[in-house]
């Protein structure tokens, strides 16, 4: 055998297993999800095989020139849960971006023990994480004694099962993803450039506003696709922590599988929250060249 | 910025977010030391008892349906989720490794499109690929059990390991590689004895960081667990959703401990290497 032919063959090898198993595990899944949402839905679960435009008109409604099935509750989900991953991200950045800047000023040793510190929670199981803001929040949970014990009990907020308590479940377990790409970004920005610009006059903020945001922009866009994706998707901390008040996309597509059994309806909104994300991914690899540039911009 | 007060500000704010990232936890850890069986927010001793009661050993606590089940179904998902953590981590890492030695090694016409494919399972949302697959694994007509949780593990699980390898293996130079194979030696010798001992520690990596992320998924687990086949955080989930039960704090710092071990060694195995 001619080395080049070998080299073929071995390639054909490496490749063949990721193949099969992301054509038939994933390829074809997603592609039958699509077929799915465009069914109609059987009397008793599972699907009628006939074109069915209307799971997409009872979320979107008017844009498919068919109001009939339309029902603006899904639509006012929809926007809640962008809402609140919009609300989750900015959370997760004000957090983050002071404390990204303080790790990468820490001398050498500390500075790494830090960063250990920091993902160390990351590899912590996330029902566990939600589970011990379900210890702090809920309504005996260690706020409410934490503000009677200063005397405060009257004045004690309830948030279990409000969409506050959805957004710090989320922020909470998402922070490593807003982290690390803002660190990444933070630890590049050389010091000369800040000093170089208030030696030339400029004022701390003015420092900040033109020099420090643009540079760290990157890692700041990075950790929001991060942290946007998950949050937006998510069903175990609304389940847990926003009850049947706060419903978000992700509850209501477990619904549609779990309970209410319209697998085609289901289908519908998953490909909603699919094609949301893609925009937003595109959007970013439009503006960064790289999809993968999110974690090591 | 100017001098002492700004940076002093930085450092209460760095303390602060160690503190919210850890405090949270350390509540676990206290009050799965409380005796109260009453109410297990108040404070009333010190007691083992929740650890001796998962653990199946004789306690002083009154028999009582606020407390988890019985051991007998704890353990039973706890070994699910091992049988499906090794499985996939095997079958995930020996995937994962040959994608990323031939993206790595090889240039050939659809590499832009595998490495797109790979990156996916990982961004995209958890309940799509969940339901994805519910939905695939049925109109197979397959039943929904341990081995549909591996296979749909090893999906966004070989994407991680990709992730891990490719990364080690852009590190590395090629010299040695070209030396070998100027040498004589076959392709299969040159990649047993120059290429491999360099990866190692990327996919003992990548294998890690597989295993940790099987034992934590809740989201596709959910979806493609069969009716006898919940995983620990799926048992935990259920446990949750009917309310909270003080035992739940011990086996919350069990995992904890695991699932820091594993990680602790394999940020150290990381370090030294450096």
């Amino acid at each position: 055998m001619s080395p080049r032919s070998s080299r073929r063959w071995a390639l054909a090898g490496l490749l063949t297993p990721a193949t099969l198993l992301l054509a038939g595990c994933f390829l074809v899944p997603l592609g039958i999800m699509a077929t799915y949402s465009v069914l109609s839905p059987g009397l008793y679960g599972g699907v009628e095989w006939e074109f069915y435009p209307y799971n997409y008109g009872r979320v979107l409604g008017a844009p498919l020139g068919d109001a009939e099935e339309f029902d603006p509750v899904y639509a006012g989900i929809l926007l809640r849960s962008l809402r609140l991953a919009a609300v989750t991200v900015v959370v997760c950045l004000c957090l983050c971006y002071p404390a990204a800047f303080w790790v990468s000023r820490l001398p050498g040793a500390r500075k790494n023990l830090v960063l250990f510190l920091v993902t160390l929670p990351f590899f912590a199981n996330l029902i566990i994480r939600v589970y011990a803001w379900m210890l702090v929040l809920r309504p005996t949970g260690v706020l409410t004694r934490a503000f009677d014990a200063v005397g405060l009990g009257a004045h004690a907020p309830d948030l279990m099962f409000t969409e506050g308590a959805v957004v710090i479940g989320l922020a909470y377990v998402l922070l490593p993803f807003m982290f690390l790409p803002l660190y990444a970004s933070i630890e590049k920005l050389d010091p000369a450039l800040l000093q170089a610009s208030s030696d030339l006059g400029a004022s701390p903020l003015q420092g900040f506003l033109r020099v420090t945001l643009p540079l760290t922009a990157p890692g700041i866009l990075g950790g929001s696709v991060l942290v946007f994706i998950p949050a937006f998707g998510n069903f175990v901390v609304p389940a847990l922590m926003g009850g049947a008040k706060v419903m978000l996309v992700g509850n209501t597509i477990e619904q549609q599988f779990l309970a209410a059994r319209n697998w085609p309806f289901g289908a519908a909104l998953a490909m909603l929250v699919l094609g949301i994300i893609l925009i937003a991914m595109l959007a970013y690899a439009w503006r960064f060249g790289r999809v993968d540039g999110a974690v090591r911009p | 910025m100017n001098g002492a007060p700004a940076s002093r500000w930085l450092g209460a704010w760095g303390v602060g977010f160690l503190a919210l990232l850890y405090v949270p936890i350390a509540l676990i850890f206290v009050y799965s030391f409380n005796s109260n069986v009453v109410n297990m927010m108040a404070w009333e001793g010190f007691t083992l008892d929740w650890y001796r009661s998962i653990l199946g050993l004789p306690t002083q606590l009154a028999k009582s349906d606020n407390y988890v089940q019985s051991t007998a179904t704890l353990l039973a998902a706890v070994r699910n989720s091992l049988v499906v953590a090794t499985f996939a981590t095997l079958v995930s890492t020996a995937i994962g490794t040959a994608t990323a030695l031939a993206i790595a090694r090889h240039r050939f016409r659809l590499r832009r499109l595998y490495q797109g494919l790979l990156v996916l399972p990982m961004v995209m949302p958890d309940i799509v690929l969940g339901i994805a697959l519910l939905i695939f694994f049925v109109s197979l007509g397959l039943d929904l059990g341990l081995h549909t949780i591996i296979a749909g593990h090893c999906v966004f699980l070989s994407s991680y390991v990709f992730v891990v390898v490719s990364t080690r293996l852009a590190g590395m130079a090629t010299d040695l590689e070209e030396a070998s194979s100027d040498l004589g030696a076959s392709p299969w010798v040159t990649f047993r004895r120059v290429t491999l001992p360099q990866i190692a520690p990327g996919i003992a990596g990548g294998a890690l960081l597989a295993f940790i992320i099987s034992m934590d998924d809740l989201v596709i687990t959910y979806f493609i667990a069969g009716v006898d086949s919940a995983t620990l955080p799926l048992f935990i989930y259920g446990i949750l959703r009917r309310g909270i039960k003080p035992e739940i704090n011990a086996l919350a710092m069990l995992l904890l401990a695991f699932s820091f071990l594993v990680a602790a060694t394999g940020l150290w195995l990381r370090s030294r290497r450096q």
